[in-house]
């Protein structure tokens, strides 16, 4: 046999093997869903919030409403450090200078979401209870941990987004005599927005599917409204419930149509992101 | 476009112009004057300096890192090169064309408004009449009109090069440089920026770079020829492509050129 013919297997295979994993993956979770759903109902528990597994409630709408929460909270700190470290990296900087800042901010990416979950415990959390009086853990502690998390990637991202627009764009502008400030707010940013959103996207994401950081620092509990009292989201809870809830419990199959109802989050994110990808200028 | 009486067609006066890259030299001790209102075709191999020469002229060159530039330019009342020139006002004067056409990603209307805009003008029937004049100088109004909210990007290359030039002109400007602005462009599009540039001499001061020769000969009054970054000859359209006082410049003209 030739080696491309091997090759040619070889890749087959992987690619084989890949989708029966995958699908045995997505395969439970849907199978879990479906005998799920089948019992309680699809809006129902998503609705309610009432949560007592044990008990038979099933109410997710506490962890649907704080993921939504933490990580729209969470990009909406990140947002403005992003976009300004991003124009100091594309615009500002030059040479050498740009190429060590794209380095930094690729070790801050490197950094494991424990460390950042650490180092919500011992700085932020404290902080948020000395100004707030109340025990310091919370939706909001969990928003400052996570966008201080995403804030590398955003910037990353957004950068590489300034970036991809035509220095020809810039040259006509500047060449009518606008300064390099009005050309930034109106050529290069807008010019740069589908994929400024895109990278936000990425960013809601990355952050919708964090889960030790946000643990670390969120309280655990359904607690009170507001930002400042303990609280959960899906993935949290699906890790704090799983000790709980082995198979063949009853009630183990609501981790199923948490991991579900993640993944149509995730799904919807995505198709958005594909979207807004092929925006396009007449 | 309504002129006012002191803002004349200023001429252009270059004095011992050189610049470098680093460490490499692209102009050497040029020195040449245009009169108001002339058109100069600047001609010459590539990398001879051409649009360096050209971007001296509205500062663009210093967009380059690394760059020297050394020297005295004036356009008109701009001491060009002078470290207090006000590089915003320069560059509304002397306007700037390109080799390919770059219009902004925004409606045509927004396109040649964003000048207008950047120096402050507000008043929606003042920019309605700019652009519109703009278009007319342009020679584009006729195909757009009605279409201005359109994207930029839905119009040809031609005359996406055209609303460049209304884009240029909305700033009342009194030079315009354009850069080989029919480079990019099929014939039957470069012939209409050609006559556009014929019918707008006169009004404003123009220096063209041009690989086309016949280009030059068609649309200029005067022609320059630079080598390695040195002026080799400059002299009257007619008497250049007739009888060129330089055997360099005989055998580029010629195309008997190594």
């Amino acid at each position: 046999m030739k080696i491309d013919k091997v090759m040619d297997r070889v890749t087959h295979t992987v690619f084989a093997l890949f989708l029966v994993v995958w699908l045995s993956v997505a395969g439970i979770i849907v199978w879990g869903t479906w005998r799920f759903i089948s019992h309680y109902g699809f809006l129902s528990p998503i609705l309610s919030s009432r949560w007592n597994p044990l008990a038979g409630q099933f109410g997710l709408w506490p962890f649907i409403l704080g993921s939504l929460t933490v990580t729209v909270l969470a990009v909406v700190i990140a947002f403005p450090g992003s976009l300004a470290l991003s124009v100091l990296g594309s615009r500002i900087l030059q040479g050498i200078w740009r190429r060590y800042f794209v380095r930094l901010l690729m070790v801050f990416v490197s950094v494991p979401s424990v460390l950042y979950g650490w180092w919500g415990l011992i700085v932020i959390v404290p902080w948020v209870r000395r100004l707030s009086g109340t025990s310091g853990y919370g939706m909001l502690s969990a928003s400052v941990v996570l966008g201080l998390m995403i804030l590398p990637t955003f910037s990353i991202l957004s950068l590489e987004a300034i970036r991809q627009v035509p220095e020809s764009y810039v040259e006509g502008s500047v060449g009518l005599g606008a300064t390099e400030d009005q050309t930034l707010w109106r050529i290069i940013l807008p010019a740069a927005r589908p994929r400024l959103v895109q990278a936000a996207l990425i960013a809601v994401a990355r952050g919708l599917g964090e889960t030790i950081a946000v643990q670390m620092v969120i309280g655990g509990q359904i607690g009170g409204p507001g930002l400042l009292h303990p609280a959960a989201t899906l993935t949290t809870q699906l890790l704090t419930d799983l000790p709980f809830l082995p198979p063949g419990v009853p009630g183990h199959d609501v981790l199923d149509f948490m991991a579900f109802d993640l993944m149509v989050l995730m799904t919807i994110i995505v198709w958005l992101q594909m979207r807004i990808g092929s925006w396009r200028y007449e | 476009m309504t002129r006012t009486s002191d803002e004349t067609t200023p001429d252009i006066e270059v004095h011992q112009l050189s610049v470098w890259y680093g460490q490499t030299p692209a102009l050497r001790n040029v020195n040449l004057n245009i009169s108001a209102g002339q058109i100069l075709a600047i001609i010459g191999p590539s990398g001879c300096g051409k649009s360096t020469f050209l971007r001296v002229l509205n500062r663009m060159i210093e967009r380059f890192s690394d760059v020297r530039v050394e020297g005295t330019v004036r356009v008109g009342s701009f001491n060009v090169l002078d470290d207090h020139v006000d590089v915003t006002q320069l560059r509304r004067a002397v306007g700037m064309v390109f080799q390919h056409p770059n219009p902004f990603p925004m409606t045509i209307f927004d396109n040649v408004a964003y000048g207008p805009r950047i120096f402050g003008m507000r008043s929606s029937t003042q920019l309605r009449k700019t652009v519109e004049d703009s278009l007319k100088q342009a020679a584009l109004w006729d195909e757009v009109r009605g279409k201005l909210r359109r994207g930029a990007g839905t119009l040809s290359g031609g005359q996406q090069q055209r609303l460049c030039i209304a884009r240029a002109l909305a700033v009342n400007p009194r030079v315009l440089l354009l850069d080989e602005p029919t480079a990019s462009l099929d014939p039957v599009s470069a012939a209409k920026i050609e006559e556009l540039i014929v019918q707008l001499k006169s009004q404003y001061t123009m220096v063209i770079v041009t690989h086309n020769l016949q280009q030059a000969a068609r649309v200029s009054d005067l022609v320059a020829f630079f080598e390695q970054g040195r002026l080799i000859e400059m002299g009257n359209t007619q008497e250049m492509f007739t009888a060129p006082r330089e055997k360099r410049t005989e055998e580029f003209l010629t195309g008997r050129f190594d």
